[in-house]
C-alpha cells in the first residue's frame, strides 16, 4: 500500500513537532530527488532546508485535499519555486536551464525506512576505522549546526584531515554496502 | 584547482551546515560557488548518499538535514 504522509496532518495542525519529524524522515529523500535537475544551478541543500522551514510555517494551516501526500506536493511546489527564484536571482547561473522542462517536474514517492537496509548500514558503520568514524559521527551529532572547521577543531584535526576522513568514511561505507549488494548511488534515487 | 582542493570543496558542500543571512534565511555553502558543474553534481550526489546513511543510523530515521531543520524550529537542541 502506498505511503500517505498526510496521515499526520491532524497532529501537524496542533503544531506537533514530533509529527513533523516523522514527516521529515519520510519526505526528505523525495524532496531532495525532486531538486536534482537544479544541482548545477543552485546549492540544493540550502534550498531544501529553507523549503522545509517554510513547510513547518504553513503546516498548521494545511488542509488535505483528499489526494495522498498533499503536504509533500505542497513542499515540492515551495522548493521548486524557491529554486527557480534562486536561479533567476543569479542570472549568470542560468545558462541552459529551462524551468518549463518536464524533466524538472518532481515525482511523489515518499519512502518508509527499510529495516534490512538500516541493519546493513549499522554493520558497515561499525566496521569503520576510528578516525573516519569519528569525523562522520561529528557531522551527524552536530545536525548541521556547526561548520566543518569547528567540528575538526573539536576532534583535534586540521580541516583538511577532517574532510579527508569524512570522504574516506563515505567511500568505505559505500564499498561495504556494495559487498552486501546495496549500491549507495542507487538507494536514494 | 588541484584534485585535492576540488575534493575538499565537494565534501564541504555535501555537509548539512549552511550559513544564514541577516533575516535568518538559509544560504548556499561558500564552497559551492567555487565548484564547476561536475563538482556541483558530485556534491549533490554525495549529499544524497550520506543523508541516506545518516537517516539509516538515526533512531528516528532523520538525516543531518532534517536535524538542522528541527533545531531551527526549536524541537531539537
Amino acid at each position: 500500500m502506498a505511503l500517505d504522509l498526510d496521515e499526520i496532518a491532524a497532529a501537524l495542525a496542533l503544531g506537533d513537532a514530533d509529527a513533523f519529524a516523522w514527516w521529515l524522515a519520510r519526505a526528505e529523500p523525495a524532496l531532495r530527488r525532486s531538486l536534482a535537475s537544479f544541482a548545477t544551478h543552485i546549492d540544493v541543500e540550502s534550498i531544501l532546508q529553507e523549503s522545509l522551514l517554510r513547510v513547518w510555517q504553513v503546516a498548521a494551516r494545511y488542509q488535505p485535499d483528499g489526494k495522498p501526500n498533499g503536504l509533500l506536493r505542497l513542499a515540492m511546489r515551495i522548493a521548486h519555486n524557491l529554486a527557480i527564484d534562486a536561479v533567476r536571482r543569479d542570472r549568470t547561473g542560468v545558462r541552459d536551464f529551462d524551468d518549463s522542462d518536464d524533466a524538472n517536474t518532481p515525482s511523489i514517492e515518499p519512502v518508509e525506512p527499510d529495516p534490512l537496509l538500516r541493519q546493513a548500514v549499522e554493520r558497515c558503520h561499525a566496521e569503520l576505522p576510528d578516525r573516519p568514524r569519528a569525523a562522520l559521527e561529528a557531522r551527524v551529532a552536530s545536525g548541521g549546526a556547526s561548520p566543518d572547521r569547528a567540528l575538526a577543531e573539536a576532534l583535534g584535526m586540521r580541516l583538511n584531515t577532517f574532510l579527508q576522513n569524512v570522504t574516506r568514511a563515505r567511500q568505505l561505507l559505500a564499498a561495504c554496502l556494495e559487498r552486501r549488494g546495496i549500491r549507495l548511488d542507487e538507494v536514494w534515487r | 584547482m588541484t584534485a585535492d582542493e576540488r575534493a575538499r570543496l565537494v565534501e564541504q558542500t555535501a555537509s548539512a551546515w549552511r550559513p544564514r543571512d541577516r533575516d535568518g534565511r538559509v544560504r548556499a555553502h561558500p564552497a559551492w560557488y567555487d565548484l564547476d558543474d561536475t563538482g556541483r553534481r558530485e556534491a549533490f550526489e554525495a549529499a544524497a548518499g550520506i543523508r541516506w546513511i545518516e537517516a539509516s543510523l538515526d533512531r528516528e530515521g532523520l538525516s543531518s538535514t532534517a536535524r538542522a531543520v528541527l533545531v531551527r524550529i526549536g524541537r531539537d537542541r
